[in-house]
Parts: structure tokens; C-alpha cells; sequence
């Protein structure tokens, strides 16, 4: 399939402090005491408990999905059989690495934790993503150097295999370490009706290079 | 019933299975703490048995041991303050 056949139904981006739908900043209620990420979380009104079990890469991924499906017919609990998860990221799970790794750091005080562990590969973002909207189709995730709108574009016509009947894609790049998230998540297929523009690298740089908001600390 | 060890172990269990949206009070002490009651689920319980040891120095020679200890914070906190060592 060729990329000029599919097309960006809706692109999400969040970074440490910026959330973007389709470009336009979205307002996130900052609250003392909670992480940015939480924030995000209470913004939306999600009712999903396993929210704060997840680690932060995990947690996201989730919200980029959230967003994803914000304001459309879109419903979580639906199953979707023809859809697919594609992500990419450099640092893979090493922020929640550390988290466990100090966890067994100290032979006097070693108490690796199961709930941390589990959370030790890249891949468990596809996963948690899966779970919450019922999505049955492949998911993947690779390691790569940095974000690169090449490599998205190149492997989103793998991922919507008209073989293997898929016909929606996430794909994008969710990275998340020491504090700094960087989320590009697009919900990519083959309608040209109503969608928001034409998959190609000049679109997906456009919401990935977006310009951030100024803020007043809080 | 020792009040002060559930309500000790309430606030553990929150911060240690990341319950964030509850509080102790929001908890009951007699409720199953599987399936119904909390909705743990199998990682929840060996964050329990490394609980166990951590706060209380009490080792669970198996895992299925677990199955009656963790069937609420009651008979929870009446095992740990029979058999703890720390």
C-alpha cells in the first residue's frame, strides 16, 4: 500500500507540560501534588483505577489513547478487530527500570517489587493501550535512536495490513524518562472523508515540531 | 481487633498497590479483599506477601497461604499480629 492512500484521522501530542488534539492546545487543570500525567488523567474525567498501576511510559500511552478517542463515537468498550498498535520510542521502559532497580539495590533492604517488575518492558504500553480499548490486532513497539517521521511513515502501510484485515492504526512515538514525556500518537487509516490531512512526512513533522504554549509556574 | 494495625495496614495497602482514588476510610476491614471486595488482582497479592516480610518480617512459606490471609484486612492484620517479628 502506498502512503499517499492513507490518511491522519486524528493526532494527538503531549509533552512535559503541552497537550495538543489535532494541533490545538487542550487545557489540563494543573493540580499541587499531582503528576503531570495524573493531571492529564483527572482533566479527561477517566474512570480506570488501573491508571495509577501503571508506570509512566504506560501511563503516556494510555492518556495518548484517551485523547485519541476524545470527542469521537469512539468507545473503549467496543471491540475492534480491525485495528492495530504500532509505537517507537528510544528509551524503552528504562524510566520504570530505574524504579525497580532501586528496589533491589541494597542486599540489607531487597525487596523486588512484582507490581514494578511487570512493568519492565517496552512493549507492556501496547498492551495496557490493547486492554483498555479492545483493539485485537497486532501491537508492536520498537526501540530507535530518536524520532524520526520516516520510520513512522514507512512502517504505518506494514501496520495497516489489508492481508491481515486491518484497516485502523495508532502509530507514533511515545517516550517517556526521568520526567520527560514526549508523545506524538496518530490514529492513521484509508478514509479520505473527513479526515484531518494526508499521511506524509511534512504532516507528521508539523505535529511532532509544534510549537509549545508559555506557562506560569504554578 | 487491633485498631491501630488496620488502620496501619488500610494506609499501606493504598500506597503500596497505588489504590490513589481511595482512602483508609473508604475501605471496610471485613470486606474480601479479592474478586468483590478491592478487586486485587495476582500481582496485588505478591506485593502483599512482600508487604508481609518488609513491615512485618513474616515470610510466607508458599504462596497459597496467602489465599486465607488476604481475605480481608481483618484476618490480615489478626495473622500479622500473631506471627510478626518486626
Amino acid at each position: 500500500m502506498k502512503n499517499d492512500e492513507l490518511y491522519i484521522q486524528r493526532a494527538i501530542r503531549i509533552t512535559s507540560t503541552d497537550v495538543f488534539i489535532n494541533g490545538t492546545p487542550f487545557a489540563i487543570n494543573k493540580e499541587e501534588n499531582s503528576t503531570w500525567l495524573t493531571c492529564i488523567y483527572r482533566t479527561l474525567g477517566v474512570q480506570y483505577p488501573k491508571f495509577f498501576k501503571m508506570d509512566n511510559l504506560c501511563k503516556a500511552g494510555f492518556l495518548a489513547t484517551e485523547l485519541i478517542f476524545k470527542g469521537t463515537d469512539i468507545r473503549p468498550e467496543e471491540e475492534k478487530r480491525d485495528w492495530s498498535i504500532l509505537l517507537f520510542n528510544k528509551s524503552s521502559s528504562l524510566d520504570n527500570d530505574q524504579l525497580y532497580q532501586e528496589t533491589i539495590n541494597d542486599p540489607n533492604n531487597y525487596f523486588p517489587s512484582p507490581s514494578v517488575f511487570v512493568y519492565t518492558l517496552s512493549n507492556i504500553v501496547t498492551g495496557e493501550m490493547a486492554i483498555r480499548n479492545k483493539i485485537m490486532g497486532e501491537t508492536c513497539s520498537y526501540i530507535t535512536e530518536k524520532f524520526d517521521a520516516d520510520v513512522l511513515l514507512e512502517n504505518a502501510s506494514i501496520g495497516l495490513s489489508q492481508e491481515k484485515g486491518i484497516h485502523h492504526l495508532l502509530i507514533g512515538w511515545v517516550e517517556y524518562l526521568n520526567d520527560h514525556c514526549d508523545v506524538l500518537l496518530f490514529l492513521v487509516d484509508r478514509k479520505s472523508d473527513g479526515a484531518l490531512t494526508s499521511w506524509n512526512k511534512t504532516n507528521i513533522e508539523k505535529y511532532f515540531f509544534i510549537p509549545l504554549q508559555p506557562h506560569d509556574e504554578l | 481487633m487491633d485498631k491501630t494495625l488496620v488502620q496501619e495496614l488500610k494506609e499501606e495497602i493504598i500506597e503500596v498497590l497505588n489504590l490513589e482514588e481511595m482512602k483508609p476510610e473508604d475501605i471496610d476491614a471485613s470486606a474480601p479483599l479479592f474478586g468483590e471486595g478491592l478487586g486485587l488482582d495476582s500481582i496485588d497479592a505478591l506485593e502483599l506477601i512482600v508487604l508481609m516480610e518488609k513491615n512485618y518480617g513474616i515470610k510466607l512459606k508458599n504462596a497459597s497461604e496467602g489465599k486465607e490471609i488476604f481475605r480481608s484486612i481483618e484476618i490480615m492484620a489478626d495473622y500479622i499480629s500473631k506471627n510478626r517479628t518486626k
